[in-house]
Parts: C-alpha cells; sequence; structure tokens
C-alpha cells in the first residue's frame, strides 16, 4: 500500500504540539531533497496539526495510515 | 583583567550571544501551534537535541531547567517525593550547595540522609558508600567533577553499586558537561546534572538527564512543558544560547586547557615554595586549580590580585563572602587554617599561556610578601 518505502522512521508518539512538528521538521531538514520520512503521531491534534505545518515548510504528504493507536504519516521532503 | 574564575561562571561565546538574537524573531511560545509558536519549539528541540548527542542519550530523555540549581533540585526532591516506599537518601560529603540544601530540606521532610566521606584527594570512599546502601534506599547523588578542587569521581563503579542495589544515581555534572566523555548509560546515571553557564552559555539555563523508567515528582507544577517535569514558559533565549554553547565545546579545547593548568601549578609550585596542590593529580577536570598557599589570607590574596587585574575565588564563588571554611577541603581533611589560605584558580578555552605565566608571577610576588 506505500507508494514509496519510507528510509527514516520517527516516533513522536506521546510527543505534544508543537514540539512533534518541530522535531519533524528538524529531521527532514536534516535530509535530502526528495527523501521520504516515516513518521509516527497520535491521534488527534497531532495527525492534525503536523502535516499542515511541514507541507507549509514544501514538503510534501504522501500519505497516512492508522497504525496501533495513532498513525503512520509519510512525507517527503521538499526542495527549498 | 585575566579570569580565571571560570569554575565560578563563564564569559558567554559571541556565537552563544549570537544564537540568542535569534529569540529576537522566534518570540512565540514554545507551546503554541501556529507558526512562531512552531519556530520557537523548533528553536528549543534543536538546542534539545544537541545537549542529548554531547550525552548520547535521546532528546526526549533531556529536561531544561533554570540551572544546575534546579535540576540537583529535581533530581532529588523529584526522586525523593515521588516514592512513598524507600526515603533514604545518599550524597557525598563534598557536593555543591545545590545537592546539599535540597538534601538537607528533605531530612527535614522526614527522609533519612547519609554523607559518604572522601579521602585527602576528595574522590569519595566506595566501601562506605557500599555499606550504606539497604534496601531502603532511593537514591544516591554524587557529583561528576568538583567545583572547588576538579576531583572527579569514580562515576562507573558507583553506578555499578547503584545497579546491584536498585538504587537510583544521580550526578551532578554541572563542572564536568562537554569537558569529560560522561555517558549516562555507559555510567549507569539514571539522572544528570547540567548548566550552560560553566561552558560559554547563558546563565540561568541548564538541563537533567532524565531515564526513562521511573517516576520523578515535578517540583514546578502548571502547563506541563518538559513532560510535565517543569512546567513554565520555555526560556527560549537561553535555550538557543545553551544548545549553541554545547556545539561550540571541543574535546581538543579540555586538552589545551589542561595543558595550561598543569603549567600553570608547575610555575606556582616553583615560585611559591610550600605551596599545595588539592585533589587528585590526573583524575582533575581540566580547567580547576585549587593550591593552599604557604601562609597569609586567600582572602587578602583574591583582594590584591583583583587589583592588579586578576579574577579568582577563594574555594567556591557562592561562598567567597561567607567566613566559614569550604565543607569540601574540610571533608578532605585540610584544616580551617589551610581552607582559609586556599585559592581556586579556574581557565577557560580562552585562558592563554601568557596569562597563565603572568598570574603565577603576581601571585608568587603576593603570596610572599
Ligand atoms: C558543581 C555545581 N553544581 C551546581 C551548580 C549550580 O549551577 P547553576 O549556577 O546553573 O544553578 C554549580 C555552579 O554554580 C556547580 O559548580
Amino acid at each position: 500500500m506505500s507508494p514509496q518505502k519510507a528510509a527514516e522512521t520517527l516516533d513522536l508518539s506521546g510527543v505534544p504540539c508543537p514540539q512533534n512538528a518541530a522535531r519533524a521538521l528538524l529531521r527532514i531538514e536534516g535530509m535530502a531533497p526528495g527523501s521520504v520520512l516515516a513518521v509516527i503521531l497520535d491521534d488527534g491534534e497531532p495527525i492534525r496539526n503536523v502535516p499542515p505545518v511541514l507541507e507549509a515548510e514544501g514538503h510534501k504528504e504522501l500519505f497516512r495510515a492508522r497504525e496501533n493507536k495513532g498513525w503512520r504519516l509519510v512525507m517527503r521532503r521538499g526542495d527549498r | 583583567m585575566i579570569y580565571l574564575d571560570n569554575a565560578a561562571t563563564t564569559r558567554p561565546d559571541p556565537a552563544v550571544l549570537e544564537a540568542m538574537a535569534q529569540a529576537r524573531e522566534d518570540y512565540g511560545n514554545a507551546s503554541s501551534v501556529h507558526r512562531l509558536g512552531v519556530a520557537a519549539a523548533k528553536a528549543v528541540e534543536m538546542a534539545r537535541a544537541a545537549v542529548a548527542e554531547a550525552l548520547q542519550v535521546r532528546p526526549d530523555e533531556v529536561v531544561f531547567t533554570s540551572g544546575g540549581t534546579e535540576a540537583n533540585n529535581l533530581a532529588l526532591k523529584g526522586v525523593l517525593l515521588a516514592g512513598a516506599r524507600r526515603g533514604h537518601l545518599v550524597i557525598s560529603a563534598v557536593e555543591h550547595p545545590s545537592v546539599l540544601e535540597p538534601a538537607r530540606a528533605l531530612q527535614r521532610l522526614g527522609c533519612r540522609l547519609s554523607l559518604v566521606g572522601t579521602d585527602s584527594d576528595g574522590v569519595i570512599d566506595l566501601s562506605a558508600l557500599a555499606k550504606l546502601l539497604t534496601e531502603r534506599t532511593s537514591l544516591v547523588s554524587v557529583m561528576h567533577a568538583n567545583n572547588e578542587t576538579g576531583a572527579l569521581q569514580p562515576l562507573a563503579e558507583i553506578g555499578r553499586l547503584c545497579r546491584r542495589r536498585g538504587v537510583l544515581f544521580h550526578t551532578d555534572a554541572s563542572q564536568s558537561f562537554t569537558k569529560e566523555a560522561l555517558e549516562p548509560r555507559r555510567v549507569g546515571a539514571d539522572l544528570v546534572t547540567m548548566s550552560a553557564h560553566k561552558i560559554h552559555g547563558p546563565k540561568g539555563v541548564g538541563a537533567l538527564y532524565v531515564r526513562p523508567g521511573f517516576r520523578l515528582e515535578p517540583i514546578l507544577h502548571g502547563g506541563g512543558q518538559e513532560g510535565g517535569l517543569r512546567s513554565g514558559t520555555h526560556n527560549t533565549a537561553a535555550i538557543l544560547g545553551f544548545g549553541a554553547a554545547v556545539g561550540l565545546s571541543r574535546a581538543r579545547d579540555a586538552a589545551r586547557v589542561r595543558r595550561l593548568r598543569d603549567r600553570l601549578e608547575a610555575r606556582l609550585r616553583e615560585l611559591v615554595p610550600g605551596l599545595r596542590r588539592n585533589g587528585p593529580r590526573a583524575r582533575r577536570v581540566c580547567g580547576i586549580l585549587s593550591v593552599t598557599i604557604p601562609r597569609g589570607r586567600a582572602g587578602d590574596l583574591l583582594q590584591a590580585l583583583s587589583r592588579e587585574g586578576v579574577c579568582a575565588s577563594a574555594g567556591a564563588a557562592c561562598s567567597a563572602a561567607v567566613a566559614h571554611p569550604s565543607h569540601v577541603l574540610l571533608a578532605m581533611g585540610l584544616s580551617a587554617d589551610e581552607a582559609g589560605r586556599t585559592l581556586r584558580l579556574s581557565l577557560s578555552r580562552w585562558t592563554t599561556a601568557a596569562e597563565v605565566e603572568s598570574v603565577a608571577r603576581i601571585i608568587a610576588r603576593l603570596a610572599q610578601r
């Protein structure tokens, strides 16, 4: 079901907003443009807040899927 | 001016001040979810990653505090107030007041407190420590490097003793952080205190490493920041400065500072007959030199040094204005009179060989008047 296999996974379960978004940004910005990062997020605020923050910085959501009680969000790093 | 009081505090690195200035733009609350909040949170997380990397731990295991004092208070009170089961605290006799005083406060609240003594170098007696540990012991707190003598404690051995007894182990690494190799997992430390202003970072910020897996009662309750362990809006500017300071620390600086410190000691020994060093020769953090002069009073010598543009301390900075002799030096077996003749000279990565030579000569002249 995954269009692209994520090379790296960042587990942010239990990490509150906006700390989770901050850590996801730091990680993805450290990767090469085009790289794919999977982020594990809690349900609720985290899955609502984190994707738009990453997209606003030019990264693209590839897909999201329920995983255990939370979510697996897969993002591709933008070029800027 | 020659500044040899770096164990008291250090001059902030210009790059630290620059990093702090980023808070001009990133002034949001690091708990707000709008862009300025995320920007502030990102700055905080960057600093947290730098601190975590220096200890080889995970970022989630680093709690930012207002400094070493608060981190020490959180470690001691956090463990003792969380656990109703045990209630026995063991600390060394040479701890900084920010460990000693919370320990005494806990004792007034009904905890049992034991102090472990040291040898004449200020290194704790491991067999005495082993005998003190029981199934009632909650926590052992022994500092990494002593702030008056620089003496390093055998953390790995202490960690082993604690693990065998199922006792938590805290170490105050305020004086050693980034200067001595310290990996909490390797030495079996469950809690580690750090302070930014000892490493050219800003004053009023520090951190506590907290290994996951045991309960710690917060001492500041409120909005639940820092995983609920330290409520209060993040001091973004200070945390940014702390992160930058960690990033600027280099192992080769420690080696250079050590050589200069040893040079200072050698010159003082040559120029001031009867001068004695306190603390171990080798197992000492790089920047600290404690010496006892053969006669006179350290207080008078410090005043005279200050008039010549040299900043140093008698023992610890905090107690410099207080008349009673250093508990650290007394624990090592010095007399009150010897403690009163003791001077602490502490170097930084900016200390030069010329300054060392010049200070040695000035002290020699003043101490033999
Ligand atoms: C060994 C030691 N622990 C704790 C502290 C306290 O740290 P802070 O000044 O950040 O509260 C200091 C220095 O002041 C220290 O030297």
